[in-house]
């Protein structure tokens, strides 16, 4: 009866010595493996397995048995007299007998489970591997940024030199330049002939256009690493005020057609010398970038709570994709440009310049209406 | 850093000389006890875990030190440093010869000599050499530690990790016995089986006692004769033995044979 139970029992056991050497075998093991019960007595229980499962019975499974007495729920492949795999779960005991020590094993087929194991346990390295990658990107990703933040740095203190410079080099350039100035004025009071007084006119209509240039630049350089640029507002006559203005512009571009128009009533206070500045830089532009044979028109107005001036020009409509920098530094217009141009900064400082007054300024272009810069206080 | 908690270092006996046991791969310094016990009476014992094995504290396991045997060399010159007294010997299982060996490269003149069972210095085959593997066996055994965790999950790690270190064998420690974190398990698997430590052991000059199985699939006889053959102050001792682990499954005769060698360092007190 015992061994109609050790034969047909629904798993494989086998009884071995202490080296691993089966000296019994139920029928199951026989039939699990394809090796008859005679073949099995007296091989040894480690040869039955793959070489992986060799090294681990070496290396884990027989010290474990040895020390603890018992194994459990230890995952083997063996091999079947054919050569294919059998996945089995073991568990193993020690008992000890008068004579000697003996292992009782029991397997467990375990092939359908298995499968589903390696499953988990491929996902499980999927997810390690991923994670891994994960990291290793945010590894590059910081060394990006602070590589990155590093570039920066390194543009702004650039950026902070170059504009220093150009802040010492415009203040050093007023000084040799005014002198030219007083040379040409000095020299255009004594008897001239008509080609001295023309080489003059242009000496002095140069070192006035490069005066304007060096004027913007230091402006610029005060409101980028300066601190800012500073007015002196006072109650004034706008209408008065700009209207000198366009009479001394109609001198500075004696080929434009400047035209004010005085617009309304009221009071502002604001720095006179700026204003022009403003209008001035303005109507430089418009004479730059508009049709020259159309009139440029110059417009103040006053009401109850607000002033303005503008300028308008006909001509080429600015396009829509420059109009959001247009009053950045060193952007221009167009790349056409008249012996007028100044570096780029003309607008930027008009709108510096509104800005200090508590205002703004706006531009609107387009084919029929042309271009129209207006300035609010 | 506490090289006591970190290795689960164990100090027994009394003697002039040390002897200090290192486990190899897969168990712990448990399975020294059929064996250790017989020299506690003449030498200093001085047993403990490599990290990521036994009781030793998992969170030391960094993951490049490890990734060759000379950071578990550097450890043991470590315990060496700190627990030795007099002359060590080393008794190193399987994997640990080779890490006694690169201490003794590292340190040299330190070890004064070396009990080396079932070594090998190369587990695969090699032109003109037979280690008894081939690459893809190591790749099975990888697979197999893979489905095995032996009934370790990480709802056990915080136990092994807080546990202080305990001189005897603890309950704690059969317990612990042969269970691995499974990736630190398969990174040892991989640094122990592809590791090739033939060029260090030319030229080591220190004694050596080299214990062969007599059947021991993974220190086959072949590498046991070659390991005696490049050491010229080697001793061979085949025990007749099946299996990995003749200090576990043939204490007597693998003791006999260390009395024998260790004799000249065998003083209790001169006094």
């Amino acid at each position: 009866m015992s061994v109609d139970l050790f034969d047909n029992a629904a798993c494989a056991l086998a009884v071995t010595a202490e080296d691993g050497t089966i000296l019994q075998a139920n029928a199951r093991f026989s039939e699990w493996l394809g090796l008859s019960s005679a073949e099995l007595c007296g091989r040894r229980f480690q040869d039955l397995l793959t070489m992986g499962g060799r090294i681990f019975h070496q290396t884990h499974l027989a010290p474990m048995l040895r020390l603890r007495g018992s194994v459990t729920e230890v995952k083997l492949d063996m091999l079947h007299h054919d050569g294919h795999k059998v996945t089995v779960l073991l568990n193993g005991n020690k008992r000890e007998q008068a004579d000697a020590v003996v292992y009782d094993l029991a397997l467990f087929g375990t092939t359908d489970r298995d499968k589903y194991e390696r499953e988990l346990l491929n996902a499980r390295n999927l997810a390690e591997a991923l994670l891994q990658e994960k990291t290793a990107t945010e590894i590059a990703l910081q060394q990006a940024q602070a590589q990155l933040s590093e570039a920066y740095a390194i543009a702004q203190r650039r950026a902070l030199f170059a504009e220093q410079m150009v802040a010492i080099v415009s203040h050093d350039l007023k000084n040799p330049l005014t002198a030219i100035r007083m040379a040409s004025d000095f020299l255009k009071r004594g008897e001239r002939t008509t080609k001295e007084h023309q080489l003059l006119g242009h000496i002095a209509q140069s070192s006035e256009r490069a005066h304007r240039m060096i004027a913007d630049l230091l402006d610029f350089t005060q409101a980028r690493v300066g601190h800012g640029i500073t007015i002196k507002a006072a109650p004034l006559d706008l209408h008065a005020v700009i209207a000198r203005a366009v009479d001394e512009l109609r001198l500075a571009f004696p080929k434009a057609t400047l035209e004010h128009q005085a617009q309304g009533h009221g009071d502002a206070c604001l720095d006179a010398d700026r204003v022009q500045q403003i209008i001035g830089n303005l109507v430089a532009n418009s004479v730059a970038y508009g049709e020259p044979l159309q009139p440029i028109t110059i417009t103040s107005r006053l009401g109850d709570t607000s002033c303005e001036v503008a300028v308008h020009n006909h001509g080429a409509v600015i396009a829509q994709t420059l109009l959001a920098s247009l009053f950045e530094p060193m952007t221009r217009g167009t790349d056409q440009g008249s012996g007028v141009r100044s570096v780029g900064l003309g607008l930027y400082i008009v709108r510096e310049l509104a800005r200090v007054h508590g205002g703004d300024v706006a531009v609107s272009s387009c084919a029929i209406n042309g271009t129209t810069f207006t300035v609010k206080f | 850093m506490n090289l006591k908690h970190r290795n689960n270092v164990s100090v027994m006996g009394n003697g002039m000389a040390t002897l200090v046991f290192s486990h190899g791969f897969g168990c712990n310094q448990a399975m020294w006890n059929y064996l250790a016990p017989a020299f506690v009476d003449r030498f200093r014992v001085v047993m403990y875990d490599l990290v990521g094995a036994g009781l030793s504290d998992l969170s030391a396991f960094d993951k490049a030190k490890y990734g060759t045997l000379d950071g578990y060399a550097q450890d043991l010159n470590e315990i060496i440093e700190a627990f030795a007294v007099g002359p060590v010997i080393l008794v190193g299982h399987s994997v640990s010869a080779m890490i006694g060996t690169l201490a003794d490269r590292q340190a040299p003149g330190r070890i004064a000599a070396h009990v080396m069972i079932g070594p090998s210095p190369r587990y695969i085959d090699d032109v003109d050499y037979t280690g008894g593997f081939k690459r893809s066996d190591i790749d099975d055994l990888l697979d197999t530690l893979d489905s095995n965790y032996l009934g370790w999950s990480s709802a056990m790690a915080p136990v092994i990790m807080g546990a202080p270190g305990q001189p005897a064998l603890s309950d704690e420690l059969r317990e612990s016995f042969c269970r691995t974190e499974p990736d630190i398990a398969k990174q040892f698997a991989r640094v122990t089986f592809l590791s090739d430590n033939r060029q260090d052991v030319i030229g080591l000059t220190a004694p050596v006692l080299i214990l062969q199985s007599s059947d021991d699939l993974i220190a086959p006889l072949a590498v046991g004769e070659y390991l005696h053959r490049v050491l010229p102050n080697s001793t061979y001792c085949l025990v007749d033995n099946v299996g990995h682990c003749p200090h576990m499954s043939a204490p007597q005769a693998c003791a006999a044979a260390m009395q024998r060698f260790l004799a000249p360092w065998a003083i209790t007190d001169v006094g």
